[in-house]
């Protein structure tokens, strides 16, 4: 999943917004800048070390990448990120600090990546995508209080009979069988924001199956 | 086997969730409202119910907060 931001309608030739800091990077990043090289290397310099950083807090997801490889990766990172931030500099209007709103590229581009290495090496099964034998979350014991285990009839029942083909596989893929979102947006053509409707979509109405079948759940808060 | 939260969390649909792109463009403000140390579901609550969600969004604010925080605002000189 590529990161975009929507571009600036037309050039802004006011003076660079927001902090003393913010706009010095923004004058300085200007291609007609005299010091435009320095502040180049210096902004990539720490966008390199941000997306390693990043790699690194997210090795334990997959595709557990290393070594050459790894550092390949961030320097596409860097490069992807650098570009877009050039790009749209016009787009910054000082609402944050440079840095802040710079390092949001080198992020979304770590996290975009990863998910194209992971869906590359690993693309989700076809047994992850559709609803066959019941998964380990909605198996029911003989030990379970019969209300329960009549809830989660029910709830298997509308997965199957309720849901849009589209909700029921992005449900299953992605509530049942922990298929990362990203992952799942690569394998279905689609991007993050779509797939995420469609889960939304599938639980508010299993939710309402759930309460017609007189099996309401009370929302309570998330786990942190 | 799930209990009767695991349920719920399974089925997590909170209304004003403001949805994945919603956040995108202000991920910069949301968290350096948190470098501050005040609430920034005051100003974004779609985007703070949907970060307590959606993990993929999860994760790119935790590590744009971390970036902010280990590696702080630089001078380009």
């Amino acid at each position: 999943m590529s990161v975009k931001r929507p571009l600036a309608d037309a050039p802004d030739h006011r003076p660079a917004p927001g902090d003393p800091v913010s706009r010095r990077w923004v004058e300085q990043l200007h291609p007609d800048h005299p010091r435009h090289e320095q502040a180049l290397a210096r902004l990539h310099d720490v966008l390199r070390r941000i997306a390693l950083h990043e790699l690194h807090r997210r090795r334990a997801q997959p595709p557990a990448l290393a070594g050459p490889e790894l550092d390949d990766v961030a320097q596409q990172c860097v490069d992807d990120a650098l570009m877009n931030i050039l790009a749209r500099i016009d787009d910054f209007k000082g609402l944050s600090r440079f840095t802040t709103w710079a390092y949001t590229f080198a992020i979304f581009e770590v996290s975009s990546k990863l998910a194209r290495h992971a869906w590359q090496r690993h693309p989700p099964s076809r047994e992850q995508l559709e609803l066959g034998e019941p998964p380990d979350t909605l198996a029911t014991r003989p030990s379970e209080q019969a209300e329960r285990r009549e809830q989660l009839i029910v709830l298997r029942k509308a997965i199957e009979a309720d849901l849009t083909p589209r909700q029921r596989e992005v449900f299953v893929a992605i509530a049942l069988n922990d298929v990362p979102i990203d992952v799942l947006a690569l394998q279905l053509g689609s991007n993050r924001n779509a797939i995420y409707k469609n889960l939304f979509d599938a639980r508010r109405k299993l939710r309402e199956s759930l309460a017609a079948a007189g099996h309401p759940l009370t929302e309570e808060e998330p786990r942190a | 086997m799930m209990d009767p939260h695991e349920l719920d969390e399974l089925l997590r649909a909170q209304e004003g969730d403001s949805g994945c792109d919603a956040g995108v463009s202000i991920m910069d403000q949301y968290v350096e409202i948190e470098l501050r140390g005040k609430d920034p579901s005051e100003r974004f609550p779609g985007t703070a119910i949907h970060l307590r969600v959606c993990p993929g969004c999860r994760a790119d604010h935790d590590g744009v907060l971390e970036a902010a925080r280990r590696f702080g605002d630089i001078d380009p000189e």
